[in-house]
Order: C-alpha cells, then sequence, then structure tokens
C-alpha cells in the first residue's frame, strides 16, 4: 500500500480533531504506521482546526504534506487559511450546509445535514468518518472499535453508520474511482 | 509493543522510563499533556506530582527534589521557559541534575501559543546570564523523543547538569506509532562517601559525586562561586576560574560521546542540509527527492544540539556545493554553521518559515537546492 | 570545663566570625535557634536542611550553620525547600530568609506554600529594608522612613506580612520582636517539636542595624529599649484604640493548629490514585 493521508478542517467544537484520533487510533490497530497531526488555535470554541492522518504499511518518513487523497471541509470558517490544501489535494469533500463558498473540483456532501437528520447535531465529525468509511479509506468496524471506548458510543455508532451509508447512495464517479 | 503516541506521552514514557519520580510543572501550551500524564502516573507509582504557582516555582521545586535525591523534571514551553533561565543557570552553578522539557512555539512573547516553532534553540545555549554550559537535545519523532528523554535524563545524573529538551509543538502534539525500548539503560548516580568534595573533581571529565541531602555531610550549597567543599568565595579569582572552567570542561571533554547525530544519503554530496527536530523529517524526503533526480544530497541531522561539535560536521559534509540549513526559525543554527565553512568558498544559506503551524515543505527545499545548483552553488565572489 | 557559647555547637567554627554588622541582630535568631535545638536535646542537625535566599538573613544558615544547608536564588528558597521536603519527607526543612526575599521577590512562593500548608517551617528575619545592596525601600518598610530610595521619606504603606499568612491555610503564625528572646525561643521549640507539622511561619522584627537603626540615629542598644517599649502583646494590642496601634508592633503566636499538612493530604491522595480514581 502507498502511502495515504485524509485530511478534515473544521471549526473548533465540532470534533475534527476527535474525528482524526478515532481514525488514527483505527487504522493504528490494522498494524498500519500512523501519523497523526494537527493545527488549531487557542479557542475551545470556534477558530479554525485542521488535522490530518497519514498511513502507510511503511514507516512515515515525512508527515508534513501539502495535499491528501482527501479532505473534508466541515466548515468554511477561516478556510481561506487552507486553500492551499483545497486547490491540490485529490479528492475534496465539503459540507454543503455549513460552507457556503464554492470552491470548484469540490463535492458538495450533506454530512451535516445527515446528522441533523438522525438527530444527532454536532456529530458531523463522526458522519465524516462514516463517509470515509465509505470511501474504503478505512474499515468501517475499524472505526466502531476504536470509538468503542468514547461516551455517548451508540449515538456514535449511529452517526458512523449514517455516514456510511451517505457515502454508498451518492456513489460518485469519483469516489468509485478513489475506492480502487 | 507499539504504542500510538504524542511526542508529549512519549516524554512522559520515556521519563518514566527512566526513573523520574517527581514532577513539578505549571500549564502552558503546547507542553500541558507532559504534565497531565505525570499527574495521573506519578501518585500510583510512589512518585511526586505537584502543580507550582508558577514557573520559577517549578524549576526551583525540581532542582530542589534533584538536590534531595529524586530524579526530576519539569516541562513547559517558550514563555515559561524564559522564566526559569534562572533557575537553570542555578541548577548550573550548584551541579543539579535536572531535566528541563521546552516544547517551542511561535514566539516572541505569547506570539501563536499552540503553534509550532524552533526559535528557543539559542536561548537553550544562551539564554542564562554567566558562562555557562549544557546540553541539550532536538528529537525529531515520537520513538526519538522517548529515546532521548531516557538519555536526557541518563546525561543529566552523571554529568550533574541540567539537560534541556527541546521539541517542537509538531512533534509534540503529532500522534506517531513508538516502540519503547525492551531494555532502558538508567544511570544511576554515584553518591558521596565521604571524603571527596562535593563540587570539585581530580577528572575534569568525571562530574563529582553527587551530595545527598540528609546524608549527615553537613553539605552547604550555593549559588555564589564556591569552592570543592561548597564554601562561597566571592573574592578570589582562582576559585571562580577554575570553578567555571570546570562546568565547561565536564561537558566539552565529553564532546564526542554528548553529541549524536543521523547522517543520511550521499557521501560527498552537492548539497548539504544540516537540520533539527521535525524540519528534518521535510529535508530527509527532500534529500531521497533529490538523489532521486541525480543530485547528491546529504542530511545531518542533529539529535544534540548543544553542545555542538562543528568539525565533525565539517568532516561528515565533505565539499558540497551548497549548504542549506532549514529551520522554524529565521536563523538561528545557521549561524554557527556558518562559523565552519569559508565564505569565500561556500554558500551557507537558510530556509525559514515560522508561524501559523505551516511546516517547511519538502518540495520547497528541493526547488529552493535546485534553483542555487542551478546558480553555480558555491560562492563565485 | 572550658565555658562554651550554647551556639557553637551548632556553627561552623572555621568561618567564624560572621561577616554580619558588628551589632547585628542576626546572632541574635541565630542564638534563639541554637538554644531551641538545644532545649528540645537536639544535638545534631543531620536530619535538618536550611534553605535559604538571597540577603543578610540568608547568610545564617549558609555558611554558618553546621548542617546541609541550600543558599538559592534571590526569592525561591521556599520553592527549593518545597522539593526537598516532597523528594524527602523524612528531613526538616527550615527557610531563613529576610523580608525582601520571602515578602517581595518570593511573595507569591510564601502564600502558595502557606495555602498547600507545605510541611516547612519558615523564619523571616524583618530588618523592614534591603540591606545587602545598601538598604532600599523593602515591602515591610514603615511609612515615613528614609531609604536610598525613598529619600523623602516612604509614601507606601508596608505589608503587615504575618496578618497576611494568618488569613491562609498555615498551621502556625508567629511574630516576635528581637527583644522577645525568650518567647522568640519558644516560639521556634514550638514550631519545631510541638506543631511539627504544615506550614509554620514565624516573623523576627529585627531592623537593620546599618541601614535602619544607625540611620535613626540611634545605637544598637537604644533602639532596642526603645523596640522593647514599642512591642505589645497580641491581646493587648486587639483592645488598644486605633489610633494608638500606630507606631506598635504587635507580638504574640497569631495561629496554632494542626490541620493535615500538605503531606498528610498527598498521602491520602496517592491512597486514592492507587485505588483509582473515577476509573483511571
Amino acid at each position: 500500500m502507498k502511502e495515504r493521508s485524509v485530511c478534515l478542517i473544521g471549526s473548533g467544537g465540532q470534533g475534527v480533531v476527535f474525528a482524526a484520533t478515532v481514525l488514527a487510533n483505527a487504522l493504528f490497530a490494522k498494524g498500519l504506521y500512523v501519523a497523526q497531526l494537527q493545527n488549531y488555535g487557542a479557542e475551545v470554541r470556534g477558530g479554525s482546526v485542521m488535522a490530518y492522518v497519514v498511513f502507510s504499511e511503511s514507516e512515515v518518513v515525512n508527515p508534513f504534506l501539502n495535499s491528501f487523497n482527501v479532505l473534508i471541509v466541515l466548515h468554511d470558517f477561516n478556510v481561506s487559511s487552507w486553500m492551499k490544501y483545497l486547490e491540490y489535494s485529490n479528492l475534496v469533500i465539503v459540507d454543503d450546509l455549513l460552507v457556503s463558498k464554492n470552491f470548484c473540483r469540490a463535492i458538495k456532501a450533506p454530512l451535516f445535514r445527515k446528522a441533523l437528520e438522525i438527530g444527532l447535531a454536532g456529530r458531523e465529525n463522526v458522519v465524516a468518518l462514516g463517509f470515509l468509511a465509505g470511501l474504503n479509506v478505512v474499515d468501517k468496524d475499524d472505526l466502531k472499535k476504536a470509538l468503542m471506548n468514547t461516551r455517548d458510543f451508540e449515538q456514535n455508532a449511529k452517526a458512523l453508520e449514517a455516514g456510511y451509508e451517505l457515502a454508498l447512495q451518492m456513489r460518485l464517479k469519483e469516489l468509485q474511482e478513489f475506492s480502487k | 509493543m507499539r504504542k500510538l503516541l504524542s511526542g508529549n506521552e512519549a516524554i512522559a514514557e520515556g521519563a518514566l522510563a527512566a526513573g523520574c519520580s517527581f514532577f513539578a510543572g505549571y500549564p502552558i501550551t503546547p507542553s500541558s499533556e507532559i504534565m497531565h500524564y505525570m499527574a495521573r502516573e506519578l501518585p500510583k507509582r510512589g512518585g511526586v506530582f505537584i502543580q507550582a504557582e508558577d514557573e520559577l516555582a517549578a524549576v526551583n521545586i525540581v532542582i530542589g527534589a534533584s538536590l534531595a535525591g529524586a530524579k526530576a523534571m519539569t516541562a513547559t514551553s517558550g514563555p515559561g521557559f524564559s522564566l526559569m533561565q534562572e533557575g537553570i543557570g542555578y541548577a548550573v552553578m550548584v551541579e543539579a541534575p535536572i531535566v528541563v522539557v521546552d516544547v517551542m512555539r511561535v514566539g516572541p512573547a505569547t506570539g501563536q501559543a499552540t503553534k509550532p516553532a524552533q526559535g528557543d534553540i539559542m536561548q537553550a545555549r544562551w539564554g542564562r546570564h554567566g558562562d555557562q554550559y549544557i546540553v541539550s537535545l532536538a528529537p525529531s519523532t515520537p520513538q526519538e523523543a522517548f529515546e532521548l528523554t531516557i538519555e536526557a535524563f541518563n546525561i543529566a545524573e552523571e554529568l550533574r547538569v541540567p539537560v534541556i529538551l527541546l521539541i517542537d509543538e509538531f512533534i509534540a502534539h503529532g500522534r506517531e506509532v513508538v516502540v519503547p525500548p525492551k531494555l532502558v539503560t538508567k544511570y544511576r548516580r554515584t553518591v558521596m562517601e565521604g571524603g571527596e568534595e562535593p563540587f570539585n573533581s581530580m577528572n575534569p571529565r568525571i562530574a563529582p559525586p553527587l551530595p545527598e541531602l540528609g546524608s549527615g555531610k553537613y553539605l552547604l550549597i550555593t549559588g555564589s562561586t564556591h569552592d570543592g567543599w561548597g564554601y562561597r568565595d566571592v573574592h578570589n579569582f582562582e576559585t571562580h576560574f577554575n570553578l567555571v572552567k570546570r562546568l565547561r570542561d565536564k561537558i566539552m571533554l565529553n564532546l564526542d560521546r554528548l553529541f549524536m547525530y543521523e547522517a543520511y544519503g550521499n557521501e560527498d554530496p552537492d548539497v548539504l542540509f544540516i537540520s533539527y527536530g521535525s524540519t528534518a523529517r521535510s529535508v530527509k524526503e527532500a534529500v531521497n527527492e533529490l538523489r532521486s533526480r541525480g543530485v547528491k544530497a546529504k542530511l545531518i541531522r542533529l539529535k544534540t544540539l548543544w553542545p555542538i561539535d562543528l568539525e565533525l560536521i565539517k568532516r561528515l559534509g565533505g565539499d558540497p556545493k551548497v549548504v542549506i540549513v532549514p529551520e522554524q526559525n529565521l536563523g538561528q543554527l545557521i549561524m554557527d554553521v556558518e562559523r565552519i565553512y569559508n565564505p569565500f568558498e561556500y554558500r551557507v544559506i537558510g530556509c525559514n518559515k515560522v508561524g501559523g503551524g505551516i511546516p517547511i515543505y519538502s518540495n520547497e527545499l528541493v526547488e529552493e537546492a535546485l534553483k542555487v545548483l542551478g546558480s553555480g552553488g558555491k560562492a563565485s565572489n | 570545663m572550658e565555658a562554651r557559647h550554647p551556639t557553637r555547637d551548632y556553627v561552623r567554627e572555621e568561618v567564624l566570625p560572621t561577616t554580619f554588622c558588628p551589632g547585628c541582630y542576626n546572632g541574635i535568631v541565630m542564638n534563639a535557634m541554637a538554644l531551641a535545638f538545644k532545649e528540645l536535646g537536639i544535638y545534631d542537625l543531620r536530619s535538618y536542611v536550611f534553605v535559604s535566599g538571597i540577603g543578610c538573613a540568608s547568610w545564617i544558615p549558609n555558611p554558618y550553620l553546621k548542617a546541609d544547608s541550600i543558599h538559592t536564588l534571590h526569592g525561591r528558597a521556599i520553592p527549593v525547600a518545597t522539593g526537598i521536603k516532597l523528594a524527602k519527607p523524612s528531613l526538616n526543612v527550615i527557610v531563613i530568609a529576610g523580608d525582601g526575599d520571602l515578602a517581595s521577590i518570593g511573595g507569591n512562593h510564601l502564600i502558595h506554600a502557606a495555602r498547600r500548608n507545605m510541611d516547612i517551617l519558615v523564619i523571616m528575619v524583618n530588618n523592614l529594608v534591603y540591606a545587602m545592596t545598601r538598604g532600599q525601600q523593602s515591602p515591610t518598610t514603615p511609612q515615613g522612613f528614609i531609604t536610598i530610595t525613598t529619600p523623602y521619606g516612604n509614601f507606601e504603606k508596608p505589608f503587615d506580612i504575618s496578618r497576611i499568612i494568618v488569613e491562609t491555610n498555615a498551621n502556625y503564625v508567629a511574630r516576635w520582636c528581637i527583644v522577645n528572646f525568650p518567647q522568640l525561643k519558644e516560639s521556634i521549640k514550638e514550631a519545631l517539636a510541638k506543631y511539627n507539622r504544615g506550614f509554620r511561619f514565624i516573623e523576627i522584627w529585627a531592623p537593620c542595624i546599618t541601614y535602619v537603626v544607625r540611620y535613626e540615629g540611634k545605637t544598637a542598644g537604644g533602639a532596642l529599649k526603645e523596640m522593647s517599649k514599642k512591642c505589645v502583646p497580641l491581646s493587648d494590642y486587639e483592645k488598644l484604640p486605633m489610633e494608638k496601634r500606630d507606631g506598635c508592633i504587635a507580638v504574640g503566636v497569631f495561629k496554632k493548629e494542626l490541620k493535615p499538612s500538605f503531606i498528610d493530604l498527598y498521602k491520602s491522595y496517592v491512597e486514592k490514585a492507587v485505588g483509582g480514581v473515577n476509573g483511571i
């Protein structure tokens, strides 16, 4: 397996770092080499947050990337600081409600709306994780295991499932390509 | 057993593996996780954890604990590190073995508290008043953070010197796979048996045995200039000169052992990178990339920043067309590198970027190297 | 048998005479401590560690006392003492320093050690000025007092440092003038033996002989005589009307308790940790 990377961008309080941590734990449990990095401000709520995970079967030599295989944008707060990532990343998925700006190449996905739909607003981060599982980036069951010790596991599992379903429903050409 | 740890967690685990039983600290981003870990673990393991009222207290509590026989550590970041400088100088003078972790963040002042930088390396070396020598290590992965923390304790105990662990926020908060070594070498300090002077040594390479408080030796410990028995002598030239010389010699005469590095790439490079910490990770990829394009490139990565063996670096570097020193600051290590390369023969350039949590990317380094090589490399004037 | 000064068993004779100014009250402080040890039957200070900061009073233990003594940075005696006590609780840790060291530059450490009820005895020799550096105004310099940095008279209100410590979690607080020698000695004995846990604070009012007494045009003996008039026992002081309190020094034991100290509480905290707090 070639080195792969997934990046999440959002606003403080959305659980971007949490999602990256769960993703890293899931991939780590698989026996992969993982590097998880994040960039955030001093705010506990609000502010701009970016977190990403690089994973590979061999040691990660350099975790400092400026483009990612998958990039998910959950909020457009100060998103301009990450414009380069949006430009260079392979597959860019943006939330269709919380991200109002238009980006070329970006695919809109109703991650937040899905969370609202199942009554779990604020768990769009876990929905995004489920979405990644739907893209075959990571195994859904591994994510589930990684979520096992978190608070409100039931709700997280529900959100994960919803995200997974969403990715399958969308059946986008680009997604199909990536999952190969 | 492999673990997924942040650099901060790896430092805390490394410290516990090295036998650290005492931690005092004050909250500061981005080093707090070390304190959190110690607050959770030390009371369970028979150790002592105390949250100090400020960094001045933290470093001095640690010095007190060290003099009483504990392996002690504190962790802080930029502003707190500045406050600790006086205490570190005191530890140098009374030869108290302590480990200080500085998780480097963007400064000066409050700067960007959550963002990484490498701006404290000169402060680590020269931050205190007077003549003093310390040891400073700079890990570049959480794995190395674990290993070098153990090394830091061993050096501190053996040479009776404060050791500063410089790590940047990228490594401190970045989580990566760590495989803790099965066997950890722990240095046990030699305790004074009686008869020896606690502040003098016949062999300048070896630190005198550590006087432990409460062992009935009636020790005198002072931050003023003192003789071998600790008696204050604030008048004589010889006493002071011999003392500061010995404090220097016990480090500089052990340079071969203290200076740790990694050399990577071509033996005789055209492009030589000298780097440390997280930045060296991008450099390694840049070296791979340059070599795949047929450019002879090499990285010398410093695990020990101070004391620095410039002669060895010169020898390892061969005869490069260009020397690049990438750093997440406006150019600090480069000042020492420039000392070993004649400006009429060599081109030494920095590659500097700091702030916002944006690292130096490998493609930037490759471009820079190719640009300089294309323009002829070596200084032509 | 040769007559021997009681203090001599506790001092390093090789470093005598002391560097204190002739007439300095630091000698009386040393004497009170030595007698206290002697009367408690402690002839050897092996299990005692003296920690001091920077200043005249800080030179009492280092180098003169025959015990482990640590001369730390300016203001940092209490943190170092804290570290020693926590790392080796079997040691008795005594801090001796001046008002500038403890109440000004080390003020934060003082109130926090008191808040924690840290197991150390702090002896603050209050000489009213920064004597080692030529007698500048300190946080305890009385109003109107002329020093080198208040050449037209000090207009700042001084700290009543003992009263501040009384308000914290300290176990023992006392203040004595240098003229109250017997009471001072008893107080030190009490803080060493009966109230041997938690934060103990003894303030000793001992004006600097060079920059206070001589500046006021008095002699060492004359100053003592005057001081003995100014010292008012705490119970009497409280009965005085407000206007008469000015210029009086309330002396006595402000507080004596045997609350659990930091180390006591840390021990039960450790039990909790070993048992697992909140499942951690």
